[in-house]
């Protein structure tokens, strides 16, 4: 393939578009991790066998795309170019699609979303609540371009803003904007990217501590790990030229020829495609030498990592990175300064990167209208643009989200997520990742951004937006998370391995109505020396959620400690089980019963043999009468 | 210095005179009218004029 | 004196360094200076656990967690690794401080209730057992508390990595690879020294030395040495002894065309950068199992060019200074690739490299000057420079073939033979041919220094450097201006070197790297603060007190009886103790040229004789007979203060002195006086 130029770029794009064009539509299947292992591959291939069938394949291309985003509903199926929305389809309702809509003209109703409240089918994607009220900058191309095919990614405007920069724009230009957009970063802990980039830049040097230059190196952060956030997984799995495009306007920016993409091994899919997207880049001179046909170089080596939750700390990741072990040090000297290797370093994790192509592209100050706070006057200021959530837990839509910052939490739970299914009731809502923190009810009208998330006691993390309904025990949600920290602590400092310890065993014992109100005293001063004293971020924010369920659902450890009760009835030494009279008999508990300690006969109120039972709430789930209580 | 003359020049430092001298090796024990001068002060120690300079040059080597 | 004056006496002001308080105290530290050290200066304590200064401030343990004010503004930090890089005002017992190493402490007293550092820190900061059951509680003294101490001074000071942290978390532990204990550990200790709690034991089953704990501290003291100097020093761990080829040429003692000149103008080609840059792993390939200085190298993945190795990748170890000097300079070579290659058959084929390169240099010399030719060489093209041509020869050597039988046979054989077969003039080559008592010389230039002259030649294995290397003590630093002086130098350094033999140990850790304070103690050339280790670990090693005096005394028995030895065999005589005139001075005008300045005026200041107008050869006869003079007066003083007689012989009263005045020693040594007597 030829190299592409400054100048043919936009021909490029328009060869692709007209290739398109000759079709008479597209049909977007997702093949995000979500939809794959829901059945995507199959739904691509079987689709393009009952295209070729009917001799069709000329007349409708099948593209696959990354994450669509509402992966609840998968497998999904987009029909371009009216934008008709299937989902959750298997081969014998994508046959019905081929034959009805392809061939006869007529959309089927069937494979359609519903809406929630009516049950009525909704046609066409942009009309669903949830993509209604998403605002894509990031995702921008999200379900729309091939992520294997940079033809694709081009036509949609990949590479347009780096262009812009090596046509346009000194080096300076591109800093510039990225202040001016206020952008802070994706990874978690929000420090302003232009501050970053500009810090860098100084320690490059020459100066009088360096008087050689001494070469920086840009790292993309892919190591995502918290339970339940996939936004950088997908954000590569469906874009991955937007994450090479805003590092190659970063290196340009900084003045570095090499980058780095650390990614965790657990990512397939998502690093199969970035090294395809890299080496076609590569044949088409968008990355290595004369980029574009100018004088800048650049090039992206990816780095897999072995799945240590520590080693996106930024520092546990440069150590890994140059094959030590994945443990932080002190960052009183920061990686701008002395990173990976010792030279001056810039990390970044995947949807920063993914931005900033649209920032040089549109302007700093058309991202920093996006947003809460004016990012003129100061970046700290406020918090600009969109930013990417994966919505799970106890709600209608789980998927994956782009929203302006300072959207309302409820916004994003009742309007985009479709609330609490299963007619249970909204109880808390965990952002930020295992380190982030609950937040309740009345916190619902909290604007979603770094300053307001942090001031209630949680944080912005990297977008993990966890939902829980009411019978979700507090406690014992806070021992999961500090569980999860206990396990992934490298245990290099004292506060971090230590505190978690503590805290594990006294969360425990709380949930086996074993503690005293003394401990929640001891355990507050562990979590103190744990957020003062820790090593890193990993143990300075593990106990917010300890100290967020303290603060919001204290009554809860406390009838755990002062009555021996689990209101939500899930700490297993607190509960038992019973049936009440509502109770027909139909003997579908007692079938499922792992231990078959539920007697009775048909059509009679059954028992529970509270000795056998080991409180697993099968029963509970497979009741259709609710008639079994936990007390 | 050394029990030799050594030609002096204003400002002339400890560092000059072990450069001059192509006193390279690393192990030298270096002494100013018999008081001694630390390793990581040459640069900044002036010879005055008539000092008697030692420039002790230790062993090293099987 | 009060605080202000402590004030006072700050150099404040002084151009980069930054204004710090410590608890209301005031001093300048340099931009870098961490709060722990800066708190030190000033003996205010801060507690930690995981810190040792040999190592890499590690900001594991949180112990050290204090207080400070930067610009206003408040934070707490790890006073071990936070670098003052402004004006800083450190609070080491405010609340907050004292709050977190409460907090700490609190976590470490629940998981390890009876470790007595812990123990200590807890009481002095009021901390009480904790409310909650640690489920990891082990409440054993020496438990381990996972510092790192040992994982770091394994892998900074040791170079090993042998022991390190697995797993995480909870699960965090101390062990060597897979859980075994690894055949890389070296047994050195340095990780059970280093430990604070006592949770590393070294047994010692074969040595059983009275007190290892006495061994150990000192053997400590030389790895913290090598962790931390040695960078700044000789760079023994990082370059090896090659980092002399470039200072011995600065001094015009690096041997270079048979010793004729000390230095080379294609130095850079041979010098230390060239071998670092070669020795890709440098990893401690320590030649003795658990020395910290580890200065041998290797070349990995060398291509000989030529013999049955030739094409084959194969590992080199070194090369050393003096194979670079023997088989690089003074044969005239400077390609590295024929040096490594030299050094590689030479090992191979079992030659000492310094025999061979010194035998070669001689046999070089021989052919530029006439003595040989290519006939005679059978073929060989002996020119100076000719590495291919000293690889032929080496491969002769081995296969016992043509003029390699010959060269092997050694230098003392090749004078007799040339002589006699090739009519070599007899004294050009006694004057050129570079042994005594039948052993080629190492590679040092001692023509101006008359006391390595006889460190050389009176050595009584022949003259290796090993027993007295005086050359910067005579020649640079002038410490020996008189017979005496010199003869007392080769009394004590002869002496204390011989123990190391006696003792199976190296010298290099005597003085290739050097304590901090060396510089200040009286005769810093003998490195008091080593000897006193060396006290030391022959104390604790056999019990009681050992002295220098008695170290000295057990050197001076065995080498005594080297002496009666050599004596017994028909040797050992004055004549034995006199080197070539090589070693003493230029033997050709083209040497004496090379350095008419020193020359001349060495003329004029000790001989008060005018060079002006003198030919070369008169000036070289004139300055011959001073140096033999001169040297002949060395002899005598030595032999005086060894209680030795005039030839060499050790007298039944000095042998009486030293406890070993055996009959059947007596009576070799009554018997060559005898002789001596009547000659």
């Amino acid at each position: 393939m030829a190299r592409i130029h400054l100048k043919n770029l936009d021909a490029v794009g328009r060869k692709h578009q007209k290739l398109l064009a000759g079709y008479k539509g597209l049909l977007l299947v997702c093949t995000g991790t979500g939809c794959v292992s829901a059945g995507g591959f199959v739904i691509r291939d079987s689709l393009q066998a009952m295209l070729k069938k009917r001799r069709l394949d000329k007349k409708w291309l099948v593209v696959q795309t990354g994450c669509n985003g509402f992966c609840a509903m998968g497998p999904i199926l987009v029909v371009q170019p009216e934008g008709i929305f299937y989902e959750k389809l298997n081969e014998k309702s994508l046959e019905k699609v081929v034959e009805e809509h392809l061939v006869g003209g007529k959309p089927v109703k069937a494979s359609m979303h519903k809406d929630l409240a009516t049950g009525n089918p909704i046609p066409k994607m942009a009309q669903i609540p949830f993509f209604a009220k998403q605002q894509l900058v990031a995702l921008r191309n999200k379900g729309i371009v091939d992520p294997e095919n940079i033809e694709s990614a081009i036509a949609m405007g990949a590479y347009a803003g780096l262009r812009k920069a090596l046509t346009t724009m000194k080096p300076g230009d591109v800093l510039g904007e990225v202040v001016r957009s206020g952008i802070r970063g994706r990874g978690g802990a929000g420090f302003v990217t232009g501050v970053k980039w500009g810090a860098c830049i100084k320690a490059v040097g020459p100066s009088l501590e360096h008087p050689e230059r001494r070469p920086p190196v840009l790292v993309c952060n892919a190591d995502e790990g918290d339970p339940g956030a996939f936004m950088d997984r997908s954000i590569i799995e469906t874009d991955p030229h937007a994450v090479l495009e805003g590092m190659c306007l970063g290196a340009y920016a900084i003045g570095a020829s090499e980058g780095f993409i650390y990614i965790r091994k657990e990512y397939p899919l998502a690093i199969e495609r970035l090294e395809k997207a890299i080496a076609q880049a590569r044949e088409r001179g968008l990355l290595g030498r004369k980029i574009l046909g100018s004088d800048f170089a650049f090039d992206i080596k990816v780095h897999r990592g072995a799945g240590a939750f520590v080693c996106g700390e930024s520092t546990a990741l440069m150590a890994s990175m140059e094959g030590r072990v994945g443990e932080p040090r002190a960052k009183y000297v920061h990686n701008v300064e002395s990173g990976y290797m010792g030279r001056p370093t810039v990390l970044n994790n995947v949807e920063t990167w993914a931005n900033v192509p649209v920032i040089v592209e549109k302007g700093g100050a058309w991202f920093g209208s996006i947003g809460t706070g004016d990012v003129a006057k100061s970046p700290w200021n406020g918090s600009s643009g969109t930013k990417v959530f994966s919505l799970v837990g106890n709600i209608a839509n789980t998927g994956l989200v782009e929203v302006p910052m300072g959207i309302r939490l409820k916004e994003i739970i009742f309007d985009i997520g479709g609330g609490i299914p299963g007619g249970r009731e909204f109880k808390a809502v965990q952002t930020g990742g295992p380190s982030g923190g609950c937040l309740p009810q009345s916190m619902l009208d909290l604007p979603v951004d770094f300053d307001s998330l942090t001031k209630a006691g949680s944080m912005m993390g990297s977008g993990g937006m966890i939902v829980m309904d009411d019978r979700t025990c507090m406690v014992d949600v806070a021992k999961y998370f500090i569980d999860f920290l206990k396990d992934e602590s490298c245990g290099k400092c004292t506060p971090c391995r230590e505190g978690l310890i503590a805290v594990s065993e006294i969360l425990g014992a709380i949930t086996r109505g074993q503690a005293t109100e003394a401990l929640l005293g001891e355990l507050e001063g562990l979590c103190d020396t744990m957020a003062v004293s820790s090593l890193c971020q990993l143990g300075a924010t593990a106990p917010n959620p300890v100290l967020s369920t303290l603060k919001y659902f204290r009554d809860e450890y406390v009838a755990h400690i002062r009555n021996h009760k689990c209101p939500a009835g899930v700490c297993k030494s607190l509960i038992r089980y019973e049936i009440t009279p509502n109770c027909n008999g139909c003997h579908v508990c007692s079938r499922n019963c792992p231990t078959n300690c539920i007697a009775g006969e048909k059509k009679t109120l059954h028992v529970i043999d509270a000795n056998a039972c080991i409180k697993c709430g099968i029963c509970r789930d497979v009741c259709k009468f609710d008639a079994v209580r936990v007390g | 210095m050394n029990d030799e003359p050594l030609p002096w020049r204003a400002g002339l430092t400890v560092a000059d005179v072990l450069r001059e001298r192509e006193f390279v090796f690393p192990l030298l024990v270096v002494s100013i009218d018999g008081v001694h001068v630390p390793r990581d002060a040459f640069a900044a120690t002036a010879v005055p004029d008539g000092a008697v300079v030692v420039v002790m040059h230790l062993m090293s080597g099987g | 004196m009060g605080s202000a004056t402590t004030t006072e006496l700050a150099p404040s002001g002084v151009e980069g360094t930054i204004p710090v308080t410590v608890d209301g105290q005031a001093l300048e530290v340099k931009p870098g200076t961490t709060v722990l050290e800066a708190a030190r200066m000033l003996k205010i304590s801060i507690p930690t656990l995981c810190h040792h200064p040999a190592v890499e401030a590690y900001g594991a343990c949180r112990m050290c967690m204090t207080e400070i004010e930067v610009r206003g503004k408040k934070r707490m930090v790890t006073a071990c690794n936070f670098p003052i890089r402004e004006p800083t005002a450190i609070f080491t017992e405010s609340e907050a401080t004292k709050k977190q190493r409460r907090g700490v402490l609190s976590m470490m007293l629940a998981r390890w209730p009876k470790v007595p550092v812990i123990q200590s820190l807890a009481g002095r900061y009021g901390v009480q057992n904790p409310g909650y059951q640690h489920p990891l509680r082990n409440e054993a003294p020496d438990a381990c508390i996972l510092c790192g101490l040992c994982v770091k001074a394994c892998s900074e000071m040791v170079w090993e990595d042998v022991i390190a942290f697995a797993g995480r978390g909870a699960k965090r532990h101390v062990t060597m690879p897979f859980g075994k204990q690894s055949e890389r550990c070296t047994g050195c200790g340095t990780c059970a020294y280093i430990c604070p709690t006592g949770a590393i034991k070294v047994t010692d089953e074969k040595n059983n030395p009275v007190d290892p704990a006495r061994i150990r501290k000192y053997g400590f003291r030389l790895t913290k040495e090598m962790a931390t100097l040695d960078d700044s020093q000789c760079k023994m761990r990082r370059v090896g002894t090659a980092h002399l080829v470039e200072i011995m040429d600065a001094y015009d003692l690096l041997p270079t065309h048979n010793y004729k000149f000390g230095k080379h103008a294609r130095i850079a080609e041979i010098a230390s950068p060239v071998w670092t840059s070669l020795v890709r792993q440098n990893v401690p390939d320590g030649c003795w199992v658990g020395c910290q200085m580890s200065c041998a190298k290797a070349v990995d993945d060398f291509v000989p060019r030529t013999g049955p190795y030739q094409g084959k990748k194969v590992l080199v170890d070194g090369p050393e200074y003096e194979t670079v000097a023997s088989c690089g300079s003074n044969i005239g070579v400077f390609d590295p690739h024929d040096i490594i290659e030299l050094n590689f058959y030479c090992d191979t084929y079992g030659i000492d490299t310094i025999s061979f390169g010194t035998a070669c240099a001689f046999a070089m010399e021989c052919y530029e000057a006439g003595v040989l030719d290519k006939r005679k060489t059978g073929g060989l093209d002996l020119k100076f420079g000719n590495g291919p041509a000293a690889l032929e020869l080496l491969h002769h050597m081995s296969r016992g073939e043509g003029f390699g039988v010959i060269v092997g046979q050694g230098i003392r054989q090749m004078k007799r033979i040339f002589a006699e077969r090739f009519g070599g003039d007899p004294r050009f080559l006694q004057d050129i041919g570079m042994e005594a008592k039948g052993l080629e010389y190492s590679e040092y230039v001692t023509k101006e220094s008359l006391a390595q002259q006889a460190g050389y030649a009176m050595a009584q294995k022949g003259p290796q450097h090993d027993e007295a290397w005086l050359i910067f003590m005579d020649m640079v630093n002038k410490q020996l201006p008189t017979f005496e002086k010199k003869a007392e130098a080769l009394y004590y350094f002869p002496m204390w070197r011989t123990w190391f033999g006696l003792m199976g140990l190296c010298k290099l850790p005597w003085n290739d790297v050097e304590p901090e304070d060396n510089a200040t103690r009286p005769e810093p050339n003998k490195v008091p603060g080593h000897v006193e280790g060396y006290e030391n670990f022959v104390s604790g090693m056999m019990g009681g007190e050992y002295t220098i005096q008695d170290i000295l005394k057990m050197s001076e028995r065995v080498y005594n009886f080297q002496r009666v030895f050599s004596i017994r065999m028909g040797h050992g005589r004055r004549e034995d103790d006199r080197g070539p005139y090589r070693a003493m001075g230029p033997v050709t005008a083209e040497e004496y040229e090379s350095r008419a300045e020193r020359y001349d005026g060495q003329l004029k200041e000790l001989l008060k004789v005018d060079p002006a107008g003198r030919s070369t050869a008169e000036k070289m006869a004139l300055l011959r007979r001073y140096r033999e003079e001169q040297y002949e007066g060395v002899l005598d003083a030595v032999y005086k203060r060894r209680g030795w007689t005039r030839n060499g012989t050790p007298t039944p009263e000095t042998l009486k002195g030293l406890g070993i005045d055996y009959p059947w020693v007596v009576e070799v040594v009554k018997a060559r006086m005898a002789e001596e007597g009547s000659a």
